[in-house]
Formats: C-alpha cells, sequence, structure tokens
C-alpha cells in the first residue's frame, strides 16, 4: 500500500509541472495587460512602463516562469500584482474556507443522496422512485444562482433566521461559522446530491438485479439486509468516484455560490485574480487546486479498496 | 422513531445555530457598507480604481475637499494663495495635526506626501501632478508648490488622492506593503482587511474635525447588485451604493429604508474609433449619434435615475454650458449623412444586464436608420486592451468624471491622451485645451473648453448619452451623509439609531 502511495505521489508531479506550464502560457495569451488593468483609464504610457518593470513583467517568459516555479517549490509563490500581498498568505487564508464549505456541502450531499438513492433503486419504477427522480432532475437544472438567492429570500429576508451573507472562521465563533455556510453549504449540496442520487440509483439497480443477490433473497434475509449489506458495497464504486468529482470540483472554488454569499474562498480569488491578470494568484490558486484535486482522487482510490475487498492495490 | 429524533435534533441543531448567531457580540455603532467591488489598493499614490476612494476617504485627510456645489474648501490647507501668474500656490496648514500613529502632521509631512505621490515608482499620480515642479517647506505650518507651468485645475486635484497625506513614518516603515496597511490622519484609522470580504475602519476618537459619531464603519464587496440589494434587505449592510436601477423605486416603496439619489459628475457614450474604416469618416459617426433617443435610454433602462448627456459637463460642474443641448434623435437626418450606402459595424462592450441591455436598445436605435451593428462582449482587461490598440469599431466606455473640466476633457481628446480611445487628433482642439488648462481663472477657462467643445461636438469621436447620477441607500436610522457629486461618501458626520 505505501509503495501504492508513494507511486502515485510521484507520477502526479509531472502533472501537476504541466498544469502550471499550461495556465501559465495561457493566462499570457488572453488579451489584457496586468500593468493596464492596475492603472485603469487612467494610464499613460510612461507609468505602463514603470508599472511593467516594477512587476517584472517586462522579462522574457522563460525567466518568469521559472523564477516562479523554483519560489514554488520553495512553497514561496510570489507576491500579488494588485496588492503586493504573499500569494501563499493569500492562498493560506482562502483554502480553509473553501475546504469547509466543500466538505459542507458534500456532507449534505450524502445526507441527502444516500438515502434518496437507495430509496430509489430498491423502490424503482414505484411513485416513489418517479417523484425522486423528478426531484434529481430539478435538483441538477436549477442554477447555482437562482437557488442561492432564492435561498437569502427565504431565510434571510422573509424569515430572517440566517444572516445572508459573510464568513467568521470557525475557530473564531464555531456556531456563527456554521450558521453563516449553511445556507452556501445546501446550495452546493443539493446540486451534487441530485447527481450522485442519480448515480447510486443506477448502480444500485443493476447489483439488485444480480443472482447473488437473489441468492441472499433466497435465503430468507430482509430487503433491508441484503440492500446494506450485501448489494449496497458493491454498488458504492461509482457512486464514490462521483462523489470525488464533485468534491474536487468544489476545492477549486465554487465561483458563483461564493459570488452570492460573499464568502472569501478560492473561487472569488480566483475570478478576482483572472479578471485583474493577476498572474501569481492564478499560478498559485490553480496549483493548490490541482493538488487538492489530485490528493481526493488518491483518497478515492484508496476507498475503493475499503468498500471492496476485491481490489487489491500492490 | 428515529426520523422523529433525527429531524428533532437537526431542529434542535438549527435553533442553537440562529441562537449563537443572534447572541453573538454586534455593536448599534458598527456601520458596515456594501460597496460594487473590493478596493484594489489603499495607497493614495498607487490607487487607480474609484472604489479606492470610498474607503481611502474616511482614513486619510487631504489637501483640500469639496463642497456639496464642487467648490473647493479648507481640509488640511486652511488656506491658499495663488501668486506668480498661477505658478505658486502657498498653503498655510491647520495645526495641531497628527496621524493615527501619533506623529505630527506638519509641513514636512505634506512635503513627503506630494513628493511620494509624484514620485513613487508606479504612481497612477504623476500625471495629475506632472506641473508641479518643487514642493517646499517654507515653516512648519507653510508648504509652497512651484509649477513649471501654471495648471488650473490642480486645486481640484489635491480634493482627491493627488492630495491625500499619508504618514511619513508608516508609509517608509511598510515600503511596498503600505497599501495593506495604510496610515493617514483621516476620521477613521484602518483595523484590518480580508480581501473580498471585508476593509474595517475604527473611529479616530482624537481626529481634529471631532470624533465621528460611529464606532466603527465596515466596508463589504458585493459585485452582484442582487446580492448587494439582498443584503442592505436582510439587514447585513446598513447602506450600499450603487443601487441597481430597477430596485430604486422597490426601496423608495419601502419604509424602513431611503435613498440618496443625487447628481454625478461623470458622463457615459459610445467611442468612435476615427484611425479606421467605418468612423475615419465623420459623416458615418455623425449619423450613428443621431439615432441615439437620449431620453428614452433614461427613461426605458435606468428608469429615470440617469439625464440624458449633451457634452462632458454634467448640469451642476463648473463648464456646464446651456447653449450644449442634448442631441434629439432625428431618424431622417441619419439616413441623409448615410448616403444610401449601408453600414455595419461592431459594438464593444463588456458583459452584465445592464449593458447588456443598452447595448440591444443601442443596436435597435441604430436599425431604424438602416445601420446594422453586431455586439461583441468582452471582459473589461480585454476591452481596454483592444481600446489602447484601437482595435474596435465603436466602443461603449465612460469616465466616472472629475470636479475640475480639465479632468472630464483633457485627456480624451487631445492627441495621444490616455483617455483618448478614438484615437482622435486636431490641433485646434489641442492648443484650446492646453491653453485652458494654463489659465487661472474658472470663467476664461470655461470658455476656452466650450470652444473646444464645439469642434469635438462637430467632429464626433465620441458620443455622450447619459449622466449617472450618484445612488445609495440605507436603512432609515442613518443619518448626516452629505450630498457630495464626486461619489464618494464621507462617513464623518454619520449617525446610525
Amino acid at each position: 500500500m505505501a509503495v501504492f502511495a508513494l507511486r502515485r505521489l510521484l507520477s502526479a508531479i509531472p502533472t501537476l509541472l504541466i498544469v502550471t506550464i499550461i495556465v501559465f502560457a495561457m493566462v499570457k495569451l488572453l488579451p489584457g495587460d496586468p500593468a493596464r488593468l492596475i492603472l485603469g483609464q487612467e494610464a499613460t504610457p510612461q507609468a505602463l512602463a514603470e508599472v511593467r518593470r516594477s512587476l517584472g513583467l517586462d522579462r522574457p517568459l522563460p525567466q518568469q516562469y521559472l523564477s516562479w516555479l523554483t519560489g514554488a517549490v520553495r512553497l514561496d509563490f510570489g507576491t500579488s500584482l494588485t496588492d503586493n500581498s504573499s500569494v501563499g498568505r493569500l492562498i493560506a487564508q482562502k483554502l480553509p474556507v473553501t475546504l469547509e464549505l466543500a466538505l459542507f456541502a458534500m456532507l449534505i450531499s450524502l445526507l441527502i443522496s444516500l438515502p434518496a438513492g437507495i430509496i430509489s433503486a430498491v423502490k424503482r419504477n414505484t411513485w416513489v422512485d418517479r417523484a425522486l427522480t423528478l426531484l434529481a432532475l430539478s435538483g441538477i437544472s436549477l442554477p447555482n444562482f437562482f437557488l442561492g438567492i432564492l435561498l437569502i429570500y427565504l431565510f434571510s429576508i422573509r424569515l430572517a433566521w440566517i444572516p445572508a451573507s459573510g464568513y467568521t472562521s470557525l475557530l473564531e465563533n464555531p456556531g456563527r461559522n456554521l450558521l453563516l455556510l449553511l445556507l452556501p453549504a445546501i446550495t452546493l449540496g443539493i446540486g451534487s446530491a441530485a447527481v450522485l442520487t442519480r448515480y447510486l440509483r443506477s448502480s444500485l439497480s443493476e447489483t439488485l438485479t444480480q443472482d447473488y443477490v437473489r441468492t441472499a433473497h433466497a435465503k430468507g434475509l430482509s430487503v433491508g439486509q441484503v440492500t446494506a449489506k450485501h448489494a449496497l458495497k458493491n454498488a458504492l464504486i461509482p457512486f464514490l468516484t462521483a462523489f470525488g468529482l464533485q468534491l474536487g470540483g468544489l476545492l477549486g472554488g465554487a465561483v458563483i455560490t461564493e459570488q452570492i454569499f460573499s464568502i472569501p474562498g478560492f473561487g472569488r480569488l480566483l475570478v478576482d485574480a483572472v479578471f485583474t491578470r493577476d498572474l501569481p494568484v492564478i499560478q498559485g490558486v490553480v496549483l493548490v487546486s490541482a493538488v487538492a484535486v489530485f490528493l481526493v482522487s488518491f483518497l478515492v482510490d484508496l476507498g475503493y479498496a475499503a468498500v471492496d475487498p476485491r481490489i487489491r492495490y500492490h | 422513531m428515529r426520523k422523529l429524533s433525527l429531524t428533532r435534533s437537526l431542529t434542535l441543531l438549527g435553533l442553537s445555530l440562529t441562537c449563537a448567531a443572534l447572541t453573538s457580540p454586534a455593536s448599534a455603532q458598527t456601520l458596515t457598507v456594501g460597496l460594487d467591488a473590493d478596493p484594489p489598493r489603499l495607497d493614495p499614490a498607487l490607487s487607480t480604481a474609484l472604489v479606492d476612494r470610498q474607503v481611502m476617504n474616511q482614513i486619510f485627510d487631504k489637501m483640500v475637499d469639496l463642497d456639496a456645489n464642487l467648490k473647493v474648501i479648507p481640509a488640511l490647507a486652511t488656506s491658499w494663495k495663488v501668486t506668480n501668474g498661477g505658478l505658486v500656490y502657498t498653503f498655510k496648514l491647520k495645526t495641531g495635526v497628527k496621524f493615527s500613529d501619533g506623529t505630527p502632521l506638519d509641513a514636512a509631512a505634506v512635503k513627503y506626501g506630494l513628493d511620494r505621490n509624484r514620485t513613487l515608482e508606479g504612481s497612477a499620480r504623476k500625471n495629475e501632478l506632472a506641473s508641479v515642479k518643487e514642493v517646499k517647506v517654507i515653516d512648519a505650518q507653510t508648504v509652497q508648490l512651484t509649477l513649471s507651468q501654471p495648471y488650473g485645475p490642480l486645486l481640484a486635484v489635491l480634493t482627491d488622492r493627488a492630495g491625500m497625506i499619508v504618514s511619513p513614518t508608516a508609509a517608509k516603515k511598510a515600503g511596498a506593503d503600505f497599501q495593506n496597511n495604510p496610515v493617514g490622519s483621516g476620521p477613521f484609522t484602518f483595523v484590518s482587511r480580508v480581501r473580498q470580504d471585508n476593509i474595517t475602519l475604527n473611529a479616530n476618537k482624537t481626529y481634529w474635525g471631532g470624533a465621528p459619531k460611529i464606532d466603527k464603519l465596515v466596508y463589504r464587496p458585493f459585485p452582484d447588485g442582487d446580492v448587494r440589494y439582498a443584503n442592505l434587505l436582510s439587514g447585513a449592510v446598513q447602506a450600499i451604493t450603487p443601487i441597481d436601477p430597477k430596485d430604486i423605486s422597490k426601496l423608495t416603496e419601502n419604509a424602513k429604508f431611503s435613498v440618496l439619489n443625487y447628481p454625478g459628475i461623470g458622463f457615459q457614450g459610445v467611442w468612435f474609433n476615427v484611425t479606421r474604416a467605418p468612423f475615419n469618416n465623420k459623416n458615418l459617426r455623425q449619423a450613428v449619434a443621431a439615432t441615439i433617443d437620449r431620453e428614452a435610454i433614461a427613461k426605458s433602462i435606468f428608469y429615470g435615475t440617469v439625464t440624458p448627456a449633451a457634452g462632458p459637463f454634467p448640469p451642476g460642474t463648473p463648464a456646464a454650458s446651456s447653449a450644449i443641448t442634448v442631441q434629439k434623435p432625428d431618424i431622417a437626418a441619419a439616413k441623409k449623412k448615410l448616403g444610401g450606402k449601408p453600414l455595419s459595424f461592431t459594438l464593444l462592450t463588456t458583459p452584465g444586464s445592464v449593458t447588456t441591455q443598452l447595448a440591444q436598445v443601442y443596436q435597435a436605435m441604430f436599425a431604424q436608420a438602416g445601420i446594422t451593428a453586431k455586439i461583441e462582449q468582452v471582459e473589461f482587461g480585454t476591452l481596454l486592451d483592444r481600446a489602447d490598440k484601437h482595435d474596435f469599431d465603436a466602443l461603449m466606455l465612460g469616465w466616472s468624471g472629475r470636479p475640475d473640466p480639465d479632468g472630464n476633457i483633457y485627456d480624451f481628446f487631445v492627441t495621444g491622451g490616455s483617455n483618448n480611445q478614438a484615437g482622435y487628433s486636431n490641433k485646434t482642439v489641442d492648443s484650446l485645451l492646453s491653453k485652458a488648462r494654463a489659465q487661472n481663472a474658472m470663467a476664461a477657462r470655461v470658455a476656452t473648453y466650450n470652444v473646444a467643445l464645439g469642434t469635438i461636438l462637430s467632429d464626433t469621436p465620441y458620443t455622450w448619452v447619459y449622466y449617472q447620477r450618484n445612488l445609495v441607500a440605507s436603512v432609515k436610522g442613518m443619518t448626516g451623509l452629505k450630498p457630495i457629486p464626486d461619489g464618494i461618501l464621507r462617513f464623518k458626520d454619520v449617525d446610525l439609531k
């Protein structure tokens, strides 16, 4: 297992390098000059040249990339072009926020999708299944910005139970932290739950038609026992894959949801950085997101082995 | 049974969370303001965004300030004298002023601040202070600025970032990081900022002009208008600016909120690229400008919250002239200018619901004269890039405005000006704009500007469509906000009941 883990970790390095090169090249290909965006409408050619020089943007591209890379290896991601603050510090500020939101959202998603998927599969083609399918499809089709605003309207404006926006750190005030993250987590969780419910339904339905399940029934086990002990474990593999993908997606930042609920997470940092062509911030955020996605998929791989003993890694 | 207990425990969890939130400490003296963007750089020298000024105005004192009629009034400078034909400005400073770090704000500090704005690498103030040759300390309370050539807009420029004085001790110590830890002598002091989340300021209890009435001022960015509005309704913030035009009437009718709606000093309109076809042809520019129904746009898209525009100087600003009137739509004249030839071009703009709507309305208005416009939407960075390269046919871009007329016209129409997106060049206009700059008496300058404007209007490198107004919504209990046309909210005298 340890050898497998090490091999997987090492194999990620070239992938991450390619990611940084692609991001660097893409940002450089975008029209729009960071110096121009910093100076805005008032830019004079002299001021532009001066800002470019002070930001090191007049150096050759490979040199800019290499100096960034050598810094990144030492965990020094440089400083933001916008306000000179350390990119490492910005990431350290935003990562816990996004991480917490993503985990909270996935928890909500699990709480919905596990029971809904199981019920849908066990009662497939009944009215219960159709109703759950309809709900799941609504969840998939409901855009985040609409659901978010709807929740704000209901819980913050009409009922005035939950503040409409903001963020307090978990260490500072755990109650307020969870309260403030509740609506955004529900917004994200519902969309993801809808997808996961469909995955679980389809894989569990298929498993339930297999011979060993019929044998289990024939042995006189109850539906609950057969489903929970025999079928569910085998049906969980595609569900886990989808779960990993959803979680990985959220770790890159949930841009729209963060915008609606004013959560200072990765998504907003990245969007602001793209709009201002703040390359060091973009590079730093993308690299950390890529590492996070890699770690999630790594954990999912380990999860396969845990739920399905037939899968062995050597 | 199990289900019931789960529901019950979830309800309890919800209730306890709500209680926790309600009992969390929240002072009545905290005022939270929702802005439309996260202020990028809180350094008077480096700032380039309008939204920076909202926050910096509370942290820093300026040499002079503006009143509601755009008159320059004393601030740090209690009086000033202009001598030598406008070449020497001598400022008497207020005594006993201290920065929030305890160091004195005297003539030496003013010299440091102005010189920093003039010379710091990457300073966006260099252009505004280009005419200043030297800043001299005469005595502890007197500063003298010597100009290389007379520059009429100087005082107006000092009412903005160019005139903000930073603490020399703090600025030297922080270096490039000063923007993340700004220290000034204003009515509020900087406490902290979390990017994309909040900027927190505390009242400066020892402020020379009297302590502010509120204890704490928090700025939070909400780029989306609906989200800003929802946060005001829910009580998360007590004031927002700007307001989306569609929400004005709802807020005006709501008894819990009041709306402050007062004129601004900026303009919005359309640039024509005169360096290439089709708009290197003056007749075609005039034809397009003639199709626009400015009244209809003000009414239908902005619900009357903007004023139709005639030129770069909004009503109420020093150079506004009643002789220059809003152009009425004239489709027949537009068709005549086209001379029976088809015209099609691309209209470049940014995304966003209001700009999209506006672009579509323009498109429909152009079509009445048989003009085909294709709308192309790119984000702001790309738009500026293409404007710089003159890579567009027509472009929707406006200006937040400056209190002195020079700030609304010079860089826009002088040959090679930094805001001259059209690539426009006219020797007569160049010499008139430079002449107005060098004049000292406002009446003479206004006359010169309006002569130049006559030529610009006829050449039509730009067509003005509307003047934006300043829109602020707040809870009813908030009082004391003065409507200063530069759109910057000054919170020193604001109270919250």
